[in-house]
Order: structure tokens, then sequence, then C-alpha cells
């Protein structure tokens, strides 16, 4: 199956790996250097303090030697010889000239080259100011061009997707955007036309560059030639104000910088952090920020009228909700969401929650999860580099493609250098392409899979052998919302039998880990600790007071407790169960019946709509403090923005909720919440905002899952002042070790005897990247880019129901759709999109009917 | 003799204004008379158009970048394709000058690339609100046919609008660079309001030759 050219430059050394790299003896300008054997020149350079010029090369892709900018001299039997320093490697005793006369002519004459057909248009180029050919012509180029012959021209500019421009005028031929494409997403889809002085980058007749990472070859391309439509003419680079943050898009959290400029994100910039990201963002990362500056967001508090909504003052607001919420006893309220706050508001609504309403009815996920504490605590837990690591890869869960699109890249790099990868799901996936062995089950049918994998069946013996070459990561999740979430558990149990196994569980809402991790789950405190565990929760008790005794009921029981009236008040944090539970029809009957909803809400959503008290939300880029990915990886959101509007972070409002109930809650202030949480709970021991800022060198702080001690990499500039980690002065790195006597949860997963759906038509109901969520159908940039729906269909079941391609059939009795015939979909199975505007209202159960229209006449 | 010169010392001083006095008053009765400001005075700006009516400006920012009072505010638009307002691709939409806080250095002169805004010689620019002091295209944008614009005073003995006509493109009607060689060529594009202004002379001295120190 697999059908991408293994790397060039094999498996790199990871940082952690135990045996050091090997280490050569090079000369670069007449000084002696250390560099890591098979290093390529340019790298060991830089890494030595000499700055080689460079286009093509980066650091991240094959090397090309494309461009000859970063030209030096090596000194070879034949003497002297002009080399290009990012397509050579080092080898022991190398001497290096980077500075010689030759060189300087070398490099002038190249830029002068390159310049020569460049339209020279920095003034209106979205690049001017931060661009590479810039910067090199002045530090490294001649200054003044021979060439006064009539230029090159291009249309310019043609718009290679919806989301990039391309100036042909301006590049310079690097390969930097093709092997992007090619060799990190996978989508082959721009690339060399033409040759000689009409060599063009171009996209292939009829197909656009439809990349879910087309965003990253904007931002390598050293010139202006790739642009994006939605930052284009915005601003100019010395206008933006650059925060540092994480993308909350999904659960990987990939490193990024908010780009602001007079009050507005005007852009999202990929940054790199080797251990989560590599500095590569998916689109819907990069370009669903529009959301921020929507106009349809909710900035004043909002009440439900007969006909619609009227705006309140904050004071009115938060009277009506504590008095409404106060009048009720604490089990009758519920809360649903969290997963979209950073882990100090989480921590605020379960403390909210459980002290000052004293309700365990908390819930983060919206059913569309699996089991919490499998999600929070499983053991042993991997992590991303683990991926790198690993020899196999298992994945059998969402589509990473879709879904995880970084983690996508991760396991595609694991791939291209040499992992095995085995990837298990109901119908095709992103992954198909590389995997080395795909088992395709009808849906519903997964735990006849696990047993067939348990059992050494036959028909799994090739891919028992692959899975038996250790260490195994496994990835599991959900494959789709229509599947029973507890597969996901068996899938883990599985994984947990392989050789050196680790696993990897796949939730997909932004900071859900982070909100698992606070105690927003029914069986969950703060902290990894489960709510049976009495030694634990009363170190909790110690500084919440009394904890609730009942127990807590998920989003279902949430939800049927709302129409059977147990309980009364729901509060909405940034939820929308109408859209996202899997069966909207019972979520929007709770809304109805329940006396009172609250929604914290940025939005006035299918579900907000509801309620009768909307307080509007701060959103991503508006509010800061910590979130916790689906490694556990504590990392530092950052605010770059005031709340637009009167929009408040959760922390203030919950703050003012308990004040006007009489009850304390935290403090106001972030880096103050972050402490809190580092002394209650106990698997964030010594974790805080400020100590990830100052210790970790913006890596972010992995959460110990049970093991003994963590090592942090530190800065040794700010050893001094990490405020939380004690330091160890010799490495200038800090050793947190966890809570004493309070031990965080371990969850050991167990085979579920998931029952077999046997109905005629089973359904696998999954998202695809642009879904008809809250952000991308308020991103102008990306809200068009939901694909057409239809419904998938294995070729046999097609010709029994006597139906082609396009023709339109009955869902469940209540979705219509055309058919698409598809070989991957399983006998028997039906493939649908969820959170598609078009399958709004469908249940999502494992079993449906389909049925043919037939045309009347 | 010094008894002499220290007795007449005194009264050389008197030399002075009696020989200022045969010249007449130098005190003009401003604002009626002004004073003829020298080539290169710094007023205040206007924004160009080439003599076809287009704007100059393409809103790259660069002046507002290089402003060392950060007085102006520029944002650009893709150029509408069957209409455009500049040549190019793109256009300034917005443009501001807040002329409170402009210190006339001309920097923004100097960095614009077509030659879009330049500084003229009305200075006088008084205002009874803050907010007037923001001059935007409206009042910054000569007309199609190069008339400048003066508001908010227009019917201020102050506003002159000889002095708005004056002064375009003095600072770099010779070589960008400055250098010898390029004396008496010109390097700056024609605008609506004063046509191809003849090159300026006399930036250097001595005949122009290819100069050793220059770089390249
Ligand atoms: S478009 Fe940019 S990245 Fe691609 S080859 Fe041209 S210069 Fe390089
Ligand atoms: S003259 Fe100087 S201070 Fe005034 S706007 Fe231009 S650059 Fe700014
Ligand atoms: S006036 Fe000149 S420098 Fe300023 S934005 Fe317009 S073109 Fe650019
Ligand atoms: S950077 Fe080495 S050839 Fe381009």
């Amino acid at each position: 199956m697999r059908s991408m050219p293994p790397s060039k430059e094999g498996r790199q050394p990871l940082s952690d790996t135990k045996n050091a790299p090997e280490m050569v003896n090079i000369t670069i300008n007449g000084i002696q250097h250390e560099a890591v054997a098979g290093e390529r020149v340019i790298i060991a350079a830089e890494k030595a303090g000499e700055y080689i010029p460079r286009f093509c090369h980066h650091p991240k892709l094959d090397p090309v030697g494309k461009c000859r900018q970063c030209l030096v001299e090596v000194e070879g039997p034949r003497g002297k010889q002009l080399l290009p320093s990012c397509a050579i490697y080092v080898t022991d005793g190398m001497v290096i000239d980077t500075q010689s006369d030759v060189v300087k002519k070398a490099q002038k004459g190249v830029l002068e080259y390159l310049l020569i057909n460049h339209p020279l248009d920095c003034p209106v180029c979205d690049k001017a100011g931060e661009c590479p050919l810039q910067d090199q012509t002045m530090t490294h180029g001649p200054g003044e061009s021979r060439f006064v012959e009539a230029k090159r021209k291009f249309k310019k500019p043609i718009p290679v997707s919806d989301l990039v421009l391309l100036d042909r005028e301006r590049c310079i031929l690097c390969d930097r955007c093709v092997r992007v494409a090619d060799q990190i997403a996978g989508d082959p889809l721009i690339t060399f036309n033409e040759r000689g002085n009409q060599t063009q980058i171009l996209t292939f007749p009829n197909e656009p560059f439809a990349s879910y990472f087309s965003g990253n070859t904007v931002q390598v391309c050293p010139v202006g030639a790739l642009t994006s439509t939605d930052y284009r003419f915005r601003a100019r680079p010395w206008d933006l104000e650059i925060t540092p943050t994480v993308s909350l898009r999904d659960t990987v959290h990939s490193n990024a910088e908010i780009n602001t400029s007079r009050g507005r994100v005007i852009r999202v910039y990929g940054a790199t952090n080797d251990h989560v990201n590599d500095g590569w963002l998916s689109d819907k990362d990069r370009f669903s920020f529009g959301a921020i500056n929507s106009d349809e967001r909710v900035t004043t508090p909002l009440r439900k009228t007969g006909t619609g909504f009227e705006e309140i003052t904050w004071a009115d607001a938060i009277d009506t909700v504590s008095a409404r919420l106060g009048a009720m006893i604490g089990t009758e309220v519920g809360s649903i969401g969290g997963a979209n706050n950073t882990n100090e508001e989480a921590y605020a609504l379960s403390k909210f929650m459980r002290t000052v309403i004293g309700s365990p009815h908390v819930d983060a996920q919206l059913g569309d999860g699996f089991e919490p504490q499998l999600a929070a605590a499983v053991i042993p837990r991997a992590k991303i580099d683990d991926i790198d690591a690993a020899t196999t890869i298992l994945v059998w869960g969402p589509d990473l493609k879709e879904r995880l699109p970084v983690l996508y890249l991760r396991v595609r790099k694991a791939v291209r250098n040499g992992a095995n990868l085995v990837v298990v799901a109901p119908t095709r996936t992103g992954l198909d392409a590389i995997a080395t062995h795909v088992i395709r089950y009808r849906a519903g049918s997964g735990q006849d899979v696990i047993r067939k994998l348990a059992n050494a069946d036959k028909s799994m013996t090739a891919i028992l052998e692959t899975l038996a070459e250790g260490p195994v990561v496994t990835l599991f999740g959900r494959t789709s919302i229509a599947e029973d979430p507890r597969l996901a558990e068996s899938v883990a149990a599985y994984g947990r039998t392989l050789d050196g196994a680790k696993l990897m569980p796949l939730l997909q809402r932004a900071n859900v880990f982070g909100a698992l991790d606070m105690g927003l789950a029914p069986n969950l405190l703060p902290g990894r600790i489960s709510t049976t565990d009495t030694d634990a929760s009363s170190h909790i008790e110690e500084t919440w007071g009394p904890l609730p005794d009942a127990l807590g009921r998920d989003t279902a029981a949430m939800l049927s407790g709302a129409v059977s009236g147990d309980i009364r008040a729901l509060i909405l944090v940034g939820a929308d169960p109408v859209r996202d539970f899997p069966d909207p029809q019972a979520a929007e009957k709770a809304l109805e019946e329940a006396e009172f909803v609250v929604a914290i809400d940025a939005f006035v959503t299918d579900s907000s709509r509801h309620a009768d008290i909307i307080l509007p939300a701060a959103l991503w880029s508006e509010v800061e403090g910590t979130v916790t990915n689906l490694e556990g990886r504590v990392q530092v959101v950052g605010a770059a923005l005031p709340p637009k509007g009167q929009a408040r972070s959760v922390i203030g409002m919950l703050n003012d909720i308990a004040t006007s109930m009489g009850a304390e809650l935290t403090s106001f202030d972030v880096s103050v919440v972050s402490k809190e949480i580092a002394t209650v709970a106990p698997a964030y021991q010594g974790i805080t905002r400020d100590g990830i800022v100052f210790t970790s060198s913006g890596a972010g702080i992995v959460v110990p899952s049970q093991e003994a001690e963590i090592i942090v990499e530190m800065a040794p500039r700010y050893a001094s002042m990490a405020p939380d980690a004690v330091p160890t002065e010799a490495s200038g790195s800090a050793v947190i070790v966890p809570a004493q006597g309070t031990q965080p949860l371990g969850y050991i997963p167990t085979d579920q005897a998931v029952p077999m759906v046997t109905d005629r038509y089973t359904l696998h109901y999954a998202p695809a990247m642009y879904d008809d969520g809250v952000i991308t159908r308020h991103a102008p940039s990306i809200a068009d880019l939901v694909r057409d729906p239809t419904v998938g269909l294995n070729p046999r079941d097609a010709s029994i129901l006597a139906v082609a391609n396009g023709s339109i059939v009955v869902v469940d009795g209540s979705v219509e759709l055309p058919v698409r015939i598809d070989e991957a979909v399983p006998e028997g199975s039906v493939v649908l999109p969820f959170n598609h505007a078009a399958t709004k209202g469908l249940q999502a159960v494992p079993a449906v009917t389909v049925e043919p229209i037939r045309d009347e006449s | 003799m010094s008894w002499l010169s220290d007795l007449l010392g005194p009264l050389k001083g008197f030399l002075v204004p009696l020989r200022q006095i045969r010249k007449g008053p130098v005190t003009r009765k401003y604002p009626q008379v002004k004073r003829v400001k020298p080539q290169r005075f710094h007023g205040r700006h206007t924004l160009n158009r080439y003599p076809n009516g287009m704007e100059k400006c393409i809103g790259c920012e660069l002046c507002a970048g290089v402003c060392p009072a950060n007085c102006i505010y520029v944002r650009g638009k893709d150029n509408p394709p069957d209409n455009p307002v500049s040549p190019g691709e793109r256009w300034g939409f917005v443009y501001e000058i807040n002329m409170l806080r402009c210190i006339f250095c001309a920097m923004c002169v100097e960095a614009c690339p077509t030659q879009a805004i330049t500084m003229t010689h009305l200075f006088e620019m008084s205002v009874t609100n803050r907010d007037d002091a923001i001059y935007t295209r409206t009042e910054l944008l000569v007309d199609r046919d190069g008339t400048p614009n003066y508001p908010p005073h227009e019917d201020s003995p102050l506003t002159n609008l000889e002095e708005l006509r004056k002064g375009d493109g003095w600072m770099r009607a010779t070589s960008p660079s400055g250098r010898r060689e390029y004396e008496g060529i010109v390097a700056w594009t024609p605008s609506a309001r004063t046509g191809e202004l003849p090159a300026e002379r006399g930036q250097s001295s001595g005949t122009p030759q290819v100069s050793e120190d220059a770089d390249g």
C-alpha cells in the first residue's frame, strides 16, 4: 500500500534518545567546531554561529540544492570547491570556508541572477518586510543590477486554491512549496511547469491546490510568490504585534503566533515546537480566526424575551443568574461544556459547580468522546515524540487528516522515516495511502476485529507480524460518533498488550484534555483524581471545602434529567449540544424543558438560542491561560486582544456570580488561579502558567502520568527566575516532583465486550475538517470550504437499492442526500458527514434505514 | 592709539543700525505679504496623481513605517480590476496624517516609492479642534486635474493656493540615491499637479563621473 518515497535522511535522532549522536570535528573559517555526523553543513555552520544565506534550504524538508545561494568553499582532494552547503553533509575533518572572496562573489552573483526576473514590487508585496529575498539582498547581495532588458511577465496573481494566491513573477523556484505539499502534507498538487526562463509553479489543470495544509506553503515561501487571500494587503509586517500562543482548533495544540494590527487579529502563523507541531499548522488552525472578528458575536449579556433577545447589563445578568441558581438545590443544576476554555477557566467552572452550587453534574464532553478517566489518565501514555520513536503505529480512531491534521503530519513523518503503520477504520482515511496495512470493518463490528487480532486469526497474520515489531504506539479513539464509545477502550486495552506499548487517546475538542484534568467530568476531580478516591478528594476538600456526595451525571443523563425534571437548570459553557450531541432532538427537547438555561457563549447557536440568559464569552486570542493537549502537555495560550465588546473570560463571570451568591471562588488573576491549580490538583503539582513561561523554553510541560518525575528543559538565563520549579544548578533544568501522598489516577483500559450491530445498514457518521461548527461557520475564509454532503454506499448495496452515483436516498426517514458509490465503504455501512448543515438533526444511532427515492413519473 | 579706539568703539556699534536704516524694514505685513520660501521648504503634504488622473499612492505603508512621529495611518486594498484607482494591484484606501504630531521631517516623502506623498510650501494649518488636524484623503489628495484641496479654512487669508502648488518634487528631482553621476537626470514621475519638473541642479559639485567609492 505504501506509496511514499522514504525520506532521504532517514530517521532523525531524537533529542531524548539515550545514545548520543556521533560527533565529528570540522573547521569553519579556520576555527575548529564539533558537529553531528551526517548533519547538513548549513545547519552545522549555523550552530557554530556562521549564517549562510539560503532560500531553498528548510530544516524540515529534504535538501534539493536548487537556489545555489548557500555556496561555500570546501577543501577536497582537488583543491577548494564551491558546493551548496545545504546539500552536503559534514564529515570528519571537513574544512569549510564561508567567507572567502570566491564565496562572496558567488553569493552576490546568485542573488543578482535571482533578481533578474524578479518584479521588485516590494511596495505592494505582502512579504516585504519579512522577506528573506529582501533581507539577503541587503546582507549578501550586489546592491545593483546590470540587467536592463525586459523582465519576464506573468499574469498576477492567480488563485491556486480558495486560500492561496500565486504570483509567478516573484517566484525564485526554490521548490519549498512543492516539497511541503509533497513531503510534509502528502498532497503533491503543485509542481514546476515549463522550462528555462518560463519555469513556473502551477497546479495541475482543473485540480485546485485543495490541501488541508496549503497555508504552510505560504509561510515557507521565501518570497511573496504564495500569499494567502485573507491576509492580502491587510497590513504590513511592521504593523503586526505578535502574541505567542497555541491553536485550539483541535487537541494537538500546535504552536502558533497571533498577529494583530490595530486591535484586530489579521493573521495566524505557525510557530515551531518540535515536540508538538514542527512549525506546521492546518488551514483550519490558520484561517479560522475570522470568527473572532465576526459581527455576529454576542457582545453584551442577553435575556430571552417573548420574541428574541434583549440586551441587558452585566450587573442585571449576574443578579438574574445568581438569584435563579441560588433558589435551586445544588444537584438540580448541571453544567455542560468547558472544553473550549483554558485550564484555569475549566478549573473555575469545576470549582464553581462543586462548591458554590454544590452539584456534581459537570461534563466537558458532549457524548462524543469516551470514558473520561480513560482519556485523562490512561497508562502508559504516549507523547507525540513517541510517534517518531515507534517502530509500529496503530491508528484506530477518527480520521487524523480530517480531525487532528497536525498529528496526521506527525504520523506521516514517522512513516516516511521508516515506521510501520496499521490503520483500522470503517472507511477510507487520510492515512490509508501510506499505511503498511489497512483494516476496514463494517461500522458497528469493531469488536470483531479486536477479537480476531487478539486470537491471532489467520486473516490477520501479516498484520500481527507488523504489530509484533515494537515499540508500538496505539492512537485510539472513536472512528465515528455513531460508534459505541466503549470500543475505544477495547482498542486501548488491545494496544496495551503490544510490545513496548504506549497509548494516545484521541479526543478532538479544543482543550477537552485540560477540561477533564480540571475535573469537568462526572467521575473526575481536578488533577486526575477519581471522585471515588476518598484519600485524594480529601486533599482537594482541604482547599475547596466539602464536595457534593451525589453521583455526577454525564451530558446524556443531564439532558434526560432536564426532561424528567430532576435537573432544573443547565449551564452551557461554549457547548452546542443541539449540534454536537449524538441525539440532537433529545438535546433540543431538554433545553426547551429545562426551567432555566444559561449559555456562556460567543454566538447565538442552535443551543444557546434556548437560553434564558446568554453571557458573552471571550474567545481564543482574547483569554490567556494554560491548556493541555492530547499527550498531556501543558502550554500557554496568549491574549492578543481584549475580549470583543463586553465579553469576558469565564473566570471573571463565575467569580461575579459566586460573589453575588455570597460565596468566594477564585482570584480573577490567571496566574493566581494557575498557582491554585498547582497546589490543589495533584497531577498538576508545580505546573503553573508562570513556570511554563519561564522554564520550558516555550516547549510546555508534559503532566507526569504516574511516573516519578519529569525534567523540564530550561533556558539557562531563566533558571533563577523560575518561581515554582526547583532548579538544579548544574544542568539548568528543573525537577518537578509529583504531589506526595495523593497519587493521580492511572487508568488501565480493559476489554469492554461491545456488542456487534447486526442491522441491515450501520452508520459511520464522522465530521470532515471543514464542518458546520460554529467557528468554521463564522470564519469567512473557510466557511465555504465545507464539502458537498453525500451518502457513501458500497457498490453492492447501491445495486441492491438500485441507485446510481448522485441518486437521492433517504437516510433514517429524514435526511435526503445524493449517493456516492465508494469501494472503501464496507458492505452494509452508510457513510454520512456529521456536523454538516445537511445532516442537521439526524440522530447518531448505530443502525439506520436507507431508502431510494423513486422518480414517480 | 588704543585710547582712541576705546573711545570710538561704542560709537562703532551705532554704525550697524545706521547702515540698516538705508535698507528699509525687514518685517512684513504677514499674512497679506508672505515671504518666498526656500525651494525645499517642508510644509503641508499633498497626495499626488499621475497626469492621467490615477492616484500615485499604492497603500504600501512605507511612509507610515518610516514616520518618526508615527502620525500616518494607511491601509491598502485590492484595486478594482475594472476601474483601478492606481496602477498595479494595490491602492491606499485609507490615508491619514495627524498634523498635530507631524514634525515636517519629510521622511515620508523620501520613503515613498511612487512619489505619491510630497510636501508643499503651505504651513498655515491652525485648527479649532483636534479632529480637524487629522488630514484624510479628502484633504490631501489632489483633484484629477492636479488642483490641491485646502480645507479646513478655505476662506482664510492664511491659506494660499499658490503655496500649495509649490514644492512638489523638489526634494528628489534628481538621483534617488543622491549620487553625483545622476546630476541633472530627472528621476521623478510627472504628476498631474506640476507635470515633469526640471531636474534640480547643484546637488554635487564638479563634473559628473562614476565615483570610485560608490557601493556596488
Ligand atoms: S512559490 Fe515560493 S516556495 Fe514555491 S518555488 Fe516559488 S519561491 Fe519557492
Ligand atoms: S513629515 Fe515626518 S513627521 Fe510628518 S508625516 Fe512625514 S515622516 Fe511623519
Ligand atoms: S504615500 Fe507613498 S509611501 Fe505612503 S502608502 Fe502611499 S505609496 Fe506608500
Ligand atoms: S539553500 Fe542551498 S541551494 Fe538553496
